[in-house]
């Protein structure tokens, strides 16, 4: 719990990402994405009850194979995927896959980004959610882009970066210039701590608004039925029991 | 599939790219504005997949989901180990991916044999074992002394076993399955 404010970073981000959802529309997340799968079912059960989730490696997965997935975001068929990478840049690439200035020897190694590589360029919007906003996750250069924001005009692209999500701000991915600009502030953080915990330049910033706190409505959703269902169903439930305070 | 090569829709400026020499960029061959990856196919020789069961002619029922028929359908060669053989195995008996026998070339009865994986709805993983994989894997002698202890001086699968797997994994392998 986050003092006087009255939710956690946790939660805040799953109502955050749920307002990313747009009703009647395929919305995905992928492995390891307690935050996003709080929020594709908050979404389901506030504003958008007609839009078709997947939530991979879970109950909330229509289908038995990946390729059926992968296959579905080359239609075009996938309104909004959900990401995390753990360095993301000002471009809008993310890296899954290592760290460390010299690619032949890095200093760590991940599991990888699976399908981001396709999906990223297939989902129409991508939100990027990330746990952490220091210089070391929000970065000038990934060492590593195991997906990237954009591509040349003559590429086949379906769709690409749409926003990053943090526990402070909320950055938009300007497609015009390829990169990312502060588009509100979380309540509790100011403008220039959120400048100062980023490695990028977010340009001009002055005129940036207060992210929309979250409403009763959405927490009491949240903390309610969306809660108990990931608990019933055994989507992250420990993480569910956790992370999100019961209502 | 069996076509020399494919389309991938992704994959334009990341450093995976850079580092494959089997995928390039190519433009749409119908006369089109645009460009997408191309990827060479790739034809393994050998594909190795563990299985809840099997019969003699070589169906399987893998006993999860997961892309094992296209691999199969892509490898030279096929091998399956299983949990079980049994006498006769048809696709709607079949849990999870069913290779038909004409993509399988050779069966071979390994109980255990996921481990230090799991199967679903047999045994976990043995994340002991995995721990202690990862820790040999930090260095060259100690991955070494890894190999020789589960591998280069164990004499055959049922060695391994009884060395290696402990007793709660074998217990719970020996519980499920009996229906």
């Amino acid at each position: 719990m986050n003092g006087s404010r009255g939710y956690s970073d946790d939660e805040l981000m799953a109502i955050l990402l749920s307002r990313e959802v747009h009703d009647g529309e395929v919305s995905a997340c992928g492995a390891l994405s307690q935050i996003p799968a709080a929020g594709l079912l908050l979404a389901k059960h506030t504003h958008a009850p007609d839009a078709d989730l997947i939530i991979l490696n879970t109950v909330f997965r229509p289908f038995q194979s990946s390729r059926q997935f992968h296959f579905l975001a080359q239609r075009g068929e996938l309104g909004l995927f959900f990401v995390s990478g753990v360095q993301i840049d000002r471009h809008g690439n993310y890296n899954l896959h290592q760290i460390g200035s010299d690619p032949e020897h890095p200093t760590l190694r991940f599991p990888g980004g699976y399908g981001g590589g396709m999906i990223y360029y297939c989902a129409r919007r991508t939100v990027l959610f990330r746990t952490e906003h220091t210089r070391r996750s929000l970065v000038e250069q990934v060492d590593f882009v195991s997906a990237a924001g954009s591509t040349p005009p003559d590429v086949l692209r379906l769709g690409g970066p749409s926003k990053v999500v943090t526990p402070k701000a909320t950055l938009r991915f300007a497609a015009d210039e390829a990169q990312l600009r502060l588009e509100s502030v979380h309540p509790g953080h100011s403008i220039d701590q959120v400048r100062e915990s980023t490695g990028f330049d977010l340009g001009d910033t002055a005129a940036t608004p207060q992210t929309a706190p979250p409403t009763e409505a959405e927490l009491h959703a949240l903390r309610t039925v969306v809660r108990a269902l990931m608990i019933e169903t055994g989507t992250y439930a420990r993480w569910a029991e956790r992370a999100i305070a019961a209502g | 599939m069996g076509v020399p090569y494919v389309p991938v829709l992704g994959l334009v400026g990341t450093d995976l790219l850079a580092r494959r020499d089997d995928m390039v960029i190519a433009p749409d061959p119908f006369g089109g504005s645009t460009q997408t990856v191309v990827a060479r196919a790739m034809r393994p020789d050998i594909a190795v997949f563990h299985a809840h069961k099997a019969d003699r002619q070589g169906n399987v029922s893998c006993g999860y989901a997961a892309e094992t028929v296209i691999l199969a359908e892509a490898s030279a060669q096929v091998i399956v180990t299983a949990e079980e053989i049994v006498d006769r195995l048809v696709e709607k008996e079949s849990v999870g991916a069913f290779l038909p026998s004409i993509l399988v070339d050779s069966v071979v009865h390994a109980p255990l044999g996921a481990h230090p994986g799991g199967l679903t709805g047999r045994y976990p993983v043995d994340h002991d074992a995995m721990r202690a994989y990862v820790a040999a894997a930090q260095g060259d002698a100690t991955f070494a002394t890894w190999l020789d202890e589960h591998v280069f001086s164990v004499a055959d699968h049922d060695a391994y076993v009884a060395r290696v797997v402990p007793e709660a994994i074998r217990v719970a392998a020996a519980g499920s399955g009996k229906r």
